[in-house]
């Protein structure tokens, strides 16, 4: 265990209060961003996209469900991987069905995209127990042309990729054994964020956030930044079901 | 529900340059959540001395025995007193998005349950309505929550039940089955200990409350990112039911 300091009740009182500033500080600073996001242009999507989904065709349009907004999250699921989605954008996935109900009355759709075929992303959400919808982008353009995934050629001319495929770290080594996929391929997916709104029959893109924004991350990091161990730099994702214990 | 807020339209080079820009921000508020992270470890700990016990699905148990066999425990204090007969329904509405993260928590050696001051078997039939795997204790008759400030008295609710009364409590007083009174004894709150592996002692590490809760409403950190925001106002009750007493409404036909 890390070096630990023990402190009666007052001294533990009087650092939390002087914590409490710090926090109050960074939610202040927090509601400041959320103001700008919002204040943010919105962009005309012009092209027109087909999905694969649960219930057949649908475009950008229909995805919205009736509902004036879309949040999207683009889960690591490419064509290439043989051994399902990443188990880190799994875990993301695990969190989202708490707060699907609550999202759609509030005007928001909640989905999840991949580029895997949809049967794939049917078998896979029936594994997970998954409740959002989730759409297959497979065979379309609509990940290249908002970021969501890489063709062969953009991976190549990217130095990060081609430093990491070249020289992977060991977690990043495992991570390629639990998607079934090479890195080459596997790295073309990039977990984001994506969100778009409709008016008047127009559909317009909002906002995108990619990693290493938290907000693209497990939802229980949350919980264990307020823990009193420190987690490891680079912690292994496991996939629900695949806890090595 | 309100209106879209005004918005300008753009290009996407120019949403793009605005994108960056807000970026460099966004990654600054990262950069200063991963130093608040530190300093939240670098408070001391403080050993529990009390003896508190807890009615759970297993009988009786002592705080060093909620762990259940791993080294960090944290307990999400639920609204949910004695004179209520639901839980509360924002508390609900956090524990919806709680409890799939029981097993992901598990596995990096952490302990993630609701206790309440109800008495157990409300909590467990509650909890079976609502289809929540994670553990409930009751801290029925311990001073648990009191000791933490998540248990208030008559005489400290005096000045706040004399002023007026938010529509937010009264709604959900009334949807808890209590009044305002009964349902604001309660506070919501999270606690978080750690069990020394050398002689078992329990160290409370943090404690956090009110707005420190927000993170814990997955759903409000989702509408941060989504074009109209969370769309509330001072004025207007919480939006927020429970997960199966949602009342269908129209959708926007854009």
């Amino acid at each position: 265990m890390a070096d630990r300091r023990i402190g009666t009740r007052e001294e533990w009182q009087a650092a939390r209060d002087e914590l409490a500033k710090l926090e109050a500080e960074q939610a202040e600073r927090n509601q400041k961003i959320k103001e700008k996001r919002r204040a943010l242009p919105w962009v005309r999507v012009e092209k027109e996209y087909e999905f694969d989904t649960e219930d057949g065709k649908k475009t950008l349009a229909e995805l919205f469900d009736g509902r004036s907004q879309l949040l999207a999250y683009n889960i690591m699921f490419g064509p290439d991987y043989s051994g399902g989605a990443c188990p880190g954008c799994t875990s993301l996935g695990d969190g989202l069905d708490g707060s699907l109900v609550h999202l759609n009355h509030r005007d928001v759709t909640l989905l999840c995209f991949s580029r895997a075929p949809i049967d794939r992303l049917g078998a896979y959400k029936q594994r997970m127990g998954w409740e959002f919808p989730y759409v297959s982008t497979y065979n379309t353009e609509f990940p290249f042309d908002f970021g969501l995934a890489l063709t062969e050629e953009q991976a190549q001319h990217i130095p990060e990729i081609k430093q990491m495929v070249d020289n992977p770290p060991a977690w990043l080594v495992e991570w390629s054994h639990q998607i079934g996929a090479e890195l080459k391929d596997g790295l073309r997916e990039a977990p984001t964020w994506i969100a778009f709104a409709r008016e008047n029959g127009t559909v317009y893109h909002t906002y995108t956030v990619r990693a290493p924004d938290p907000f693209v991350a497990p939802y229980f990091n949350f919980l264990l930044d307020r823990t009193p161990k420190p987690q490891p730099d680079e912690p292994r994702s496991f996939r629900k079901d695949e806890y090595p214990d | 529900m309100g209106v879209m807020a005004e918005h300008r339209i753009a290009t996407q080079q120019e949403w793009q340059a605005e994108r960056d820009e807000l970026l460099a921000q966004e990654k600054e508020l990262t950069r200063r959540g991963d130093e608040l992270a530190r300093k939240r470890r670098e408070l001391p700990w403080v050993p529990v001395e009390k003896d508190y016990r807890f009615e759970t699905e297993d009988g009786t148990k002592t705080l060093a025995e909620l762990f259940d066999g791993r080294s960090q425990l944290l307990v999400y204090h639920f609204m949910f007193g004695p004179p209520y007969d639901a839980g509360c329904p924002v508390c609900s509405s956090i524990a919806d998005t709680l409890a799939p993260q029981v097993v992901h928590l598990k596995a990096r050696d952490t302990t993630l349950l609701l206790a309440s001051r109800a008495p157990l078997q409300r909590l467990l039939a509650f909890r079976e309505q609502m289809g929540w795997g994670i553990d409930w204790v009751s801290t029925h008759g311990s001073d648990f929550n009191r000791d933490l400030g998540f248990l208030h008295t008559e005489e400290e609710l005096k000045p706040f039940l004399a002023g007026e009364i938010p529509a937010t409590v009264e709604q959900n007083a009334r949807m808890c089955g209590t009044d305002a009174a009964g349902y604001v004894t309660e506070g919501p709150g999270l606690s978080v200990y750690v069990l020394s592996d050398g002689d078992g002692t329990v160290y409370r590490t943090y404690v956090t409350s009110a707005r420190g809760l927000e993170p814990a409403m997955a759903y409000y950190g989702l509408l941060d990112r989504t074009p109209k925001g969370r769309d509330e106002s001072a004025s207007t009750p919480s939006w927020i039911r429970r997960h199966d007493e949602y009342e269908e409404i129209g959708r926007h036909n854009g």
